[in-house]
């Protein structure tokens, strides 16, 4: 199972081409999702998550964006070199994506029950009558009371929990290998994001797909994710299972990520504020030299400031992009 | 919806009644329409009187308002007094026949060249085409439409002798079987057809290419392309519905401009339609003739706000009328 690879992208990079300059959203992730696995990938806003999960879609807006370089192996195949057409009977099939806002994803005008026997009929070869009903077992599937009566409904009827549970049936109705979940849980209230999680983990045992889950939220990473990769400025900085990236950061981001998450049973003395990483993500257009952490990092020394580290193996299955990982006072 | 549509046409009801009474006082601000005759020799002073008296003159202004309006409303609209006597009801009857007759084919074909060609800019923006479509729409938009009319008259009219120059028919082909007529009416109004959609198409063509270019950025576009639909489906079902929603407002707006008619246009052409009908019952002091038409101009606008308010709900499900 372990060895039973999905997905892999190799260096992959996604260049959007804008009026003021290049912006290396994606500048060459490697990223590997075996069958069944749930990866976690993290980051701040603006760091290519979503460009890189777009990317695997081949959903990427053009102009301005582009893939410019790498592969993006799926099932033994390279996707970047299929056609339009071949493309478009992966999407919605075998990879599926949810978004993160429930309440623009679904379009106005269509009932959803509509949109979702549509993304069955354009994939399986089922009457109209099928369709329907296999709509509506998505819709009881992912816990829509009444599905016969909601499929009727449009989306402005429902709340955005229920619109984010129509989405996820749109997205299961073809049982993909990969679904995509882009900060799906993000717009959601904190009680109706655990339904929405507990859903997601528990359709995943019955289908047994891989999930690509985008966020920003760690505690829901530590919930979901079997593996961790950590993004920064459009590169990979930390990849490892996620009892690793828990118990032992390399990476001074990762670690100063972890070290923010306010805890009720760490005991805190009064008026100690909770530990922040300096500074903010750096500018796209005028990315720092060396290190793109090394201006907020603060471990930086003399080589982090001249040459941009590689990515390494420090421990079989555990990546750090750093020139400084393991020195003292890293880790916990 | 049947709810709200009888609620929407009680209320209109007050709106009808304000607008007939700000039409009759502004009209009648004009004075008195019959002192003209006073010094014509050739109608009597009894004459005079008696047409004030049909017209309620020798009344207060307020009982002739109602006199008039009830009138209206009975169907009952009068003679008019410049046009020898004609009833009005026949000279609006004659004049909006040829109005609607151009009116119509140029809205259809301003509709049929203009939404397609915004869309296409929308879905190509910044290509050349859009660059030359954009190019066009202004210029379309700003040329003024009696000066265009005169430059394609200059050129198929008087160059080329392609096209005639003015008026709706040829003479003496008005007992010719229905397809003789079809085609010569057709010939003369090529021009105001085409004057009169190059002048709404440029505004149609900015608007709709505005509506699509919002729509194909939204999530649910987005959505539809992640499921593995075809560029088409997601194009000309998915956006199209959406973009189309604002362009229906385009839609209630250009009805009244039907009947209404475009009183520059069909003077340069010589088409007896409703707006040289207008504009002459102003100019010639034509008291109720001027009332009439611009009574029905005003109403056509409030029930074309209401046609557009009904197609809205008709295809958008977010809009419930209760």
């Amino acid at each position: 199972m372990k060895d039973d690879i999905l997905v892999q992208t190799k260096d992959l990079q996604t260049f959007f081409y804008t009026d003021e300059g290049v912006v290396r959203a994606v500048d060459g992730v490697d990223i590997k999702i075996s069958v069944g696995e749930t990866l976690g990938l993290v980051g701040e806003s603006g760091c290519g998550k979503s460009v890189t999960s777009l990317s695997i879609m081949r959903l990427i807006p053009w102009p301005p964006g582009k893939i410019v370089g790498g592969e993006i192996w799926f099932k033994g195949e390279d996707i970047l070199k299929k056609s339009e057409e071949e493309m478009r009977r992966i999407r919605g099939s075998q990879i599926s994506m949810i978004f993160q806002e429930p309440m623009t994803s679904l379009n106005p005008v269509f009932t959803v029950g509509y949109q979702i026997s549509e993304a069955v009929l354009v994939h399986q070869d089922v009457t109209e009558e099928e369709a329907k009903k296999r709509a509506i077992e998505m819709l009881d599937l992912v816990g829509i009371p009444d599905p016969e009566k909601r499929y009727n409904e449009y989306p402005h009827q429902m709340s955005g929990g229920m619109r984010q549970r129509v989405m996820i049936a749109m997205a299961l109705s073809c049982n993909p290998d990969l679904l995509i979940s882009d900060e799906a849980t993000t717009a959601l209230d904190v009680t109706i994001q655990a339904q929405i999680l507990e859903l997601m983990k528990d359709l995943k045992r019955k289908i047994g797909m891989a999930i690509l889950l985008i966020t920003h939220n760690l505690s829901v990473i530590a919930e979901m994710a079997d593996n961790v990769a950590v993004m920064y400025s459009g590169k990979i900085v930390e990849y490892s299972d996620i009892k690793t990236i828990f118990k032992s950061p390399q990476h001074p981001y990762t670690y100063g990520l972890l070290s923010s998450i306010p805890l009720v049973t760490k005991k805190r003395v009064k008026g100690q504020k909770l530990p922040i990483i300096e500074g903010v993500v750096p500018n796209p257009y005028h990315l720092p030299t060396g290190c793109y952490f090394n201006p907020r990092c603060p471990y930086s020394t003399k080589i982090c400031r001249e040459e941009d580290p590689k990515i390494e193996e420090i421990a079989p299955g555990h990546f750090v992009k750093c020139w400084n990982y393991l020195k003292p006072g890293m880790g916990v | 919806m049947r709810n709200y549509l009888i609620r929407r046409i009680l209320q209109m009801i007050p709106l009808l009644i304000g607008v007939a009474l700000v039409t009759f006082l502004v009209l009648n601000l004009v004075g008195d329409p019959f002192a003209q005759y006073a010094l014509n020799p050739r109608i009597k002073p009894e004459d005079i009187a008696r047409m004030k008296h049909a017209w309620g003159f020798d009344l207060p202004i307020h009982l002739r308002f109602f006199k008039w309006f009830w009138s209206m409303l009975t169907g009952n609209w009068g003679v008019s007094i410049f046009s020898g006597g004609r009833p009005v009801a026949e000279l609006v009857k004659n004049s909006l026949l040829w109005t609607l007759k151009f009116t119509v084919a140029s809205f259809i074909l301003a509709f049929i060249v203009a939404v397609p060609i915004g869309i296409y800019s929308a879905i190509h923006q910044y290509s050349i085409l859009d660059y030359f479509f954009t190019g066009f729409a202004f210029f379309g938009m700003s040329m003024p439409t009696f000066w265009f009319s005169f430059i394609l008259l200059m050129i198929f009219g008087v160059r080329l002798k392609w096209l005639p120059i003015g008026g709706v028919m040829t003479p003496g082909l008005e007992s010719a079987p229905f397809l003789v007529r079809l085609l010569d009416q057709t010939k003369y109004f090529i021009l105001p057809v085409v004057v009169l959609a190059f002048n709404t198409m440029g505004g149609w063509m900015r608007y709709s290419r505005s509506s699509m270019l919002e729509v194909i950025r939204q999530d649910y576009v987005r959505t539809a392309r992640a499921k593995g639909l075809s560029e088409r489906v997601v194009i000309y079902k998915h956006a199209l519905r959406n973009a189309l929603i604002p362009i229906i407002t385009l839609l209630g707006i250009a009805i009244p401009g039907l009947i209404s008619g475009a009183m520059i246009t069909e003077t340069v052409f010589g088409i007896p339609g409703m707006g040289r009908l207008t504009l002459n019952a102003m100019l010639n002091n034509d008291y109720p003739l001027a009332m009439v038409t611009l009574l029905l101009e005003s109403y056509l606008l409030i029930f074309g706000n209401l046609f557009a308010d009904i197609l809205y709900a008709v295809v958008d499900p977010r809009i419930k009328y209760t």
